[in-house]
């Protein structure tokens, strides 16, 4: 790719910026339509019980309600992961999260809805509630689901590349560290919302705020059971989604089914609160991290695991486990690897994917440790890094295909900018500076079901009027999805950004794109964009070379002009090209799909991790410590993200910013947590901060100033070379901060968030002497299957495993 | 969720007000910013029948300056008191606390006496108040009453307005020669209620402290002197000698955010500070 570009990589207005900012964007919750009804859902008051009995009959006779649906209005099981099939639209005999629907109301509006929920008489049966993971594993009965490994443990994983213990065993020093993450939510602007509408032939429309659209719509079909082809899901551009909007939602279906039974269109708006109790955020997770290194800083093995508290229900629940684990090694180069991973249910509301789905607990405590052993090694943590970065074009342990990695320039370019070796163990008391890395996929290699289709289709629509429309699954969700495939778009025709108009995120008009999750958009919708603008091109270019007297080759196109490349005074507009285009092949259009490469891993659960290119940042943070007050503030942050290729530098700079944002509130702040009611109100475990005025995350007033950089490598998997950076830059921000404030005043903090009373608790401990250190003190015994032995690459393996360990064999289902 | 059904009304006048507030009784709520009624309504925490917007009421407004007090209106606007030059110069401790409350939007609308007669035991207005010794103007059917801000607040968002009152303002005594005052405090965030916070107001002579009214928040359940604290400033040069009588005078209540023996410690380090910075 040797041409300069018009479009990718200039700073531009996105192609929705001007809807977004005069208030134009269509949101779920702004659809109306004539005759539409409003529903409300009834939440169970208790974390876990069974239901006795329903009485709907005093809401029902309600003047203005037209209908109330409970369990048994809906017989079929859903889940969004095949493997997880264990969710009820309305719980029909068991609840088991605070939170949990039971029934629903639909009524001529919102408040006579909520006013009749008041009016269902249910009767529960508390049942023992499970609230924390150590006390699921001591506590087998009551199971809060009748599947999964056993007692409440829902999932156990176990796999080793290479002889870890021997690679311990041959270190010069071996860390162990326990880390907790707490969980937090992902707080988007928009609360979800959606509308589903039956039209004359009795097929189902549903407008919702989601992120993945083709999901919702095999997984809604199979939940009403109606055949696919009558359902039509659209996503609207979502006001922020961050992996809140990936499952399949309980109110999604509710409002579809009374759709189809009422024959009028039914809406429902959630509340702030009842997103804080749907959730399906970060897990909370404990972490235990073996790691062997020589003394010069070579990591020899490492050994992780984790414990997470998954909440009531599966969700992505597997797929996460996963993720706390796989991402390790594409960072550093670690020889050997071994991963056990186990997630439990408790009766709380269901964790799930939050941007960075499982890596940045994990990545927290990799990162936290890796200033340990450099403090220990004598060696600047910066150098530390660059001396282990992984190479390009290489395979890990756990044999993810490497591409490019631009991480050791992020680090220099982070250690060059904040002027790290000036400041770092140089600040005065109180002021630190803490230095962090992370990966990221640029997009899951898998679906979520297993099937060999394209992930990301796209098709366009020209015609002689000079349009040029593009088709496509892929989800606005505030990210810049339109923009980015307006750009690539664009850039192949030769055409302005502002003229190509994006249809998309529509079951029932655009070919399928697996949605808005992995951040996988640029990579895949961006590639099957290109193909199908090159198609179209082609053809332009055959009928103009005629009439120019060259060859297609010899044909140029850009800012909206097609011309002889040898002889660019000889030119028409594009829409003359098009015209002579439609002469000559009649009606045009084009479609390209694209299909990640197959990775290397043979052996089962291979499938998580892969990805056709991953993404790199390094940060720099500087803190200030408080040391009577233990609070924290952050005046600086730089970062440096290897993205490949920025195709719109603004909305990727934005990302970045955004994401050192919500990175800080996770260090700092944001927690989502329970407490007990007392037993005379029920026990139950509640939200202790359901609202957005008491769940702390910062505001725009608390950011500090952000150095964005983009490390522009381009990387041939991917479109004109970008990457992803939805996601990635938040990876490091978190650890940086911990490692900060050990910088400023000495004391590890092993446990996010990072709060005051947490800081002051370890300066007391180091003025008594005694390890300065806040964090867990152990990690529960935990029981980890045999692990499935994988020779890594450089071990003579093949990608296969060489045992079957003694359990129940993971199932085939590809989990994203 | 938006609000549950209410009826509304805008009286004219304080006489208006009240005679709404009489014939509605408990249904009947003062409307004033409504920065913090219209919020609690929206979470239905409060679910009022009746909303009597006092808002068009001329004479709960202005800021006015007299020989012996500065008279602030109820309806007088959070931006009013940040931006007023005889705040800035007869009351540098409402000054002070100004921007310290909620964000400009809030600012914009938030009322003085909508504050006082909420009583959040975190809000700082109510603490300016207590150090400087203000008089709170109330009026009922009966008509006027005066209230010192020592007993105006009675405990958690519960104040000494009766049923039916109406507060129509506040009055200040200028300070004396000599005075000086000094506001701290600690929020997580900006724009957030304090955590912990002090406003404080006394007489600083020949490096000693004198006469000091030393005014906690966000540490109780209302905003409250710390009197043995004050007691052992007096003629004192420096503040330490006098933080462990805060472990008497304060009884920290835990919140969401902090545990009592945090609030307790963090209220020391804040009252040294901050007192400090008027010894400076
Ligand atoms: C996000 C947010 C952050 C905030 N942060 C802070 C903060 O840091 N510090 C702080 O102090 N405040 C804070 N507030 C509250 C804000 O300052 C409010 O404006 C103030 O507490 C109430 O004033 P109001 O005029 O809006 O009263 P309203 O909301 O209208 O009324 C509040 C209560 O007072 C009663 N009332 C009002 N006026 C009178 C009157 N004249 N006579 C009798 N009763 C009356 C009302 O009936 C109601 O019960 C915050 C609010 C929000 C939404």
């Amino acid at each position: 790719m040797t041409k300069r570009f018009d479009v990718i990589g200039k700073p531009r207005r996105r192609v929705d910026g001007r809807a977004k900012v005069t208030g134009l964007t269509r949101f779920a919750d702004d659809v109306v339509l004539p005759r539409m009804l409003h529903c409300k859902l009834l939440r169970s008051p208790h974390p876990h019980a069974t239901i006795e009995s329903i009485d709907v009959s005093r809401a029902q006779a309600r003047p203005g309600v037209h209908l109330v649906l409970t369990g048994k209005d809906f017989p079929v099981t859903f889940g969004i992961l095949p493997v997880t099939q264990d969710e009820y639209p309305l719980a029909p005999e068991r609840v088991r999260y605070v939170g949990d629907p039971v029934a629903a109301v639909v009524a001529r509006d919102e408040q006579t809805a909520f006013e009749a929920l008041g009016f269902i008489e249910v009767e529960y049966r508390p049942l023992k509630t499970i609230s924390d993971p150590e006390e699921a594993l001591a506590t087998p009965e009551p199971r809060i689901h009748s599947y999964g490994e056993q007692g409440n443990i829902h999932r156990l994983q176990a796999f080793e590349f290479g002889d870890v213990n021997e690679a311990l065993a041959k270190a010069d020093h071996v860390f162990e560290d326990v880390f907790f993450y707490q969980g937090n939510t992902h707080l988007p602007i928009e609360q979800h919302a959606s509308v589903a509408a039956v039209d004359g032939e009795g097929k189902l429309t549903l407008w919702s705020s989601t992120q993945v659209p083709h999901y919702i719509h095999r997984a809604l079909a199979n939940a009403l059971q109606i055949p696919p082809a009558h359902v039509r899901v659209i996503a609207c551009p979502n006001g922020g989604g961050f992996g809140g909007k990936c499952d399949l939602h309980n109110h999604e279906i509710v409002v579809s089914k009374a759709a189809i039974l009422l024959g009028r269109p039914v809406k429902i708006c959630l509340t702030r609160e009842e997103v804080f109790y749907m959730h399906r955020g970060r897990h909370p997770v404990l972490m235990k991290m073996r790691t062997g290194v020589t003394k010069d800083g070579k990591i020899t093995g490492m050994h992780t695991q984790t414990l997470l508290d998954g909440g009531a229900y599966g969700g992505y629940g597997a797929a996460s486990t996963f993720y706390t684990g796989v991402l390790q090694t594409v960072a550093y180069h670690i020889p050997r690897y071994k991963f056990d991973a186990c997630r439990i249910f408790t009766n709380k509301p269901p964790c799930g994917p939050k941007r960075g789905h499982g890596t940045p607990q994990p990545r927290f405590g990799q990162e936290v440790q890796l200033d340990k052993i450099a403090e220990k090694l004598e060696i600047d943590p910066a150098e530390l890094r660059l001396s282990i970065v992984a190479k390009p074009d290489s395979l890990t342990a756990n044999w993810l295909k490497i591409g490019t990695i631009g991480l050791a320039e992020c680090i220099r370019k982070v250690v060059a900018s904040s002027d790290w070796k000036n400041r770092f163990r140089k600040l005065p008391e109180g002021r630190g500076v803490g230095l962090a890395c992370g990966a990221y996929l640029c997009g899951a290699g898998l679906p979520i079901y297993w099937n060999k289709m394209p992930q990301s289709g796209v098709q366009l629509l020209i015609d002689r009027s000079g349009q040029v429309t593009v088709f496509c699954g892929a989800t606005e969700i505030g990210q810049g999805s339109d923009d980015v495939l307006a750009a690539i778009v664009a850039e192949v025709l030769g055409v302005d950004p502002y003229d190509v108009r994006c249809v998309t995120g529509d079951t029932g008009l655009t070919p399928v794109d697996l949605g808005s999750y992995s951040s996988r958009v640029t990579v895949m919708m961006g590639n099957a964009a290109i193909q199908a603008a090159e198609l179209l091109r082609d053809l332009i270019a055959r009928a103009a070379a005629e009439h120019m007297e060259t060859v297609p080759e010899n044909v140029g196109f850009a800012l909206g002009r097609v011309f002889r490349a040898d002889d660019p005074g000889k030119l028409m507009s594009f829409r003359e090209a098009i015209v002579l285009a439609e002469e000559k092949f009649g009606t045009l259009g084009s479609v390209g799909s694209y299909s990640p490469p197959r990775s290397p891993g043979r052996y089962k659960g291979a499938g998580v991790g892969p990805s056709p290119a991953y993404s790199y940042t390094a940060c720099v943070v500087e803190a200030e410590v408080d040391r009577k007050t233990g609070w924290i503030t952050v005046p600086k942050v730089w970062i440096a993200h290897d993205i490949g290729r920025a195709v719109n530098p603004v909305s990727a700079r934005g990302q970045v910013e955004g994401s050192v944002y919500m990175g800080l509130g996770e260090a700092l702040m944001e927690e989502q947590v329970f407490r007990r009611l007392p037993p005379k109100l029920s026990n139950a475990l509640v939200h202790k901060i359901p609202s957005l005025l008491e769940y702390k995350s910062l505001t725009s007033l608390d950011m500090p100033e952000v150095f964005t950089e983009l490390v522009e490598d381009p990387d041939p998997n991917c479109p004109f070379g970008a990457k992803e950076v939805g996601q990635g830059p938040l990876l490091p921000v978190m650890p940086a901060v911990a490692n900060a404030v050990y910088d400023a005043i000495g004391v590890r903090i092993d446990e996010l968030p990072i709060t005051p009373d947490k800081v002051l608790a370890a300066l007391e401990k180091k003025a008594k002497g005694e390890t300065p250190r806040v964090g867990p003190e152990s990690f529960p015994d935990v029981p980890y299957p045999e692990p499935m032995l994988v020779p890594p690459p450089w071990e003579g393996g093949d990608g296969n495993s060489v045992n079957t360990p003694r359990r129940r064999p993971l199932k085939k289902e590809a989990l994203a | 969720m938006k609000a549950p059904r209410f009826a509304y009304a805008r009286p004219a006048s304080i006489a208006e007000a009240l005679a709404l507030l009489q014939k509605h009784g408990d249904d009947a709520r003062v409307l004033a910013g409504g920065q913090s009624l219209v919020p609690m309504m929206n979470f239905r925490v409060a679910a009022p029948k009746v909303l009597v917007d006092i808002n068009r009421i001329g004479s709960l407004t202005g800021i006015k300056v007299t020989k012996s007090f500065v008279r602030i209106g109820a309806l007088v606007r959070h931006v009013e008191l940040e931006r007023s030059a005889d705040v800035a110069k007869h009351l540098p401790l409402v000054a002070a606390a100004m921007p310290h409350v909620a964000h400009p939007a809030i600012r914009n609308r938030g009322t003085f006496g909508g504050s006082c007669a909420l009583g959040d035991p975190a809000a700082e207005l109510p603490a300016c108040t207590l150090a400087l010794g203000a008089t709170f103007v109330v009026a009922g059917k009966k008509g006027e009453r005066r209230i010192a801000a020592q007993d105006f607040f009675k405990g958690l968002y519960a104040t000494a307005l009766k049923p039916g009152e109406l507060l129509v303002a506040a009055e200040f005594p200028l300070p004396k020669p000599g005075y000086a005052s000094a506001f701290g405090e600690l929020a997580r965030r900006h724009g957030d209620y304090a955590m912990v916070g002090v406003a404080a107001h006394g007489l600083r002579k020949v490096g000693k402290f004198s006469d000091m009214r030393v005014a906690f928040f966000g540490v109780g359940d209302r905003p409250q002197r710390a009197s043995g604290f004050e007691r052992a400033l007096e003629g004192q040069p420096a503040v330490d000698g006098a933080l462990a009588k805060l472990d008497a005078d304060l009884e920290p209540r835990a919140d969401l955010h902090a545990s009592a023996a945090m609030k307790l410690h963090l209220a020391k380090v804040l009252a040294d500070r901050v007192l400090g910075g008027l010894a400076a």
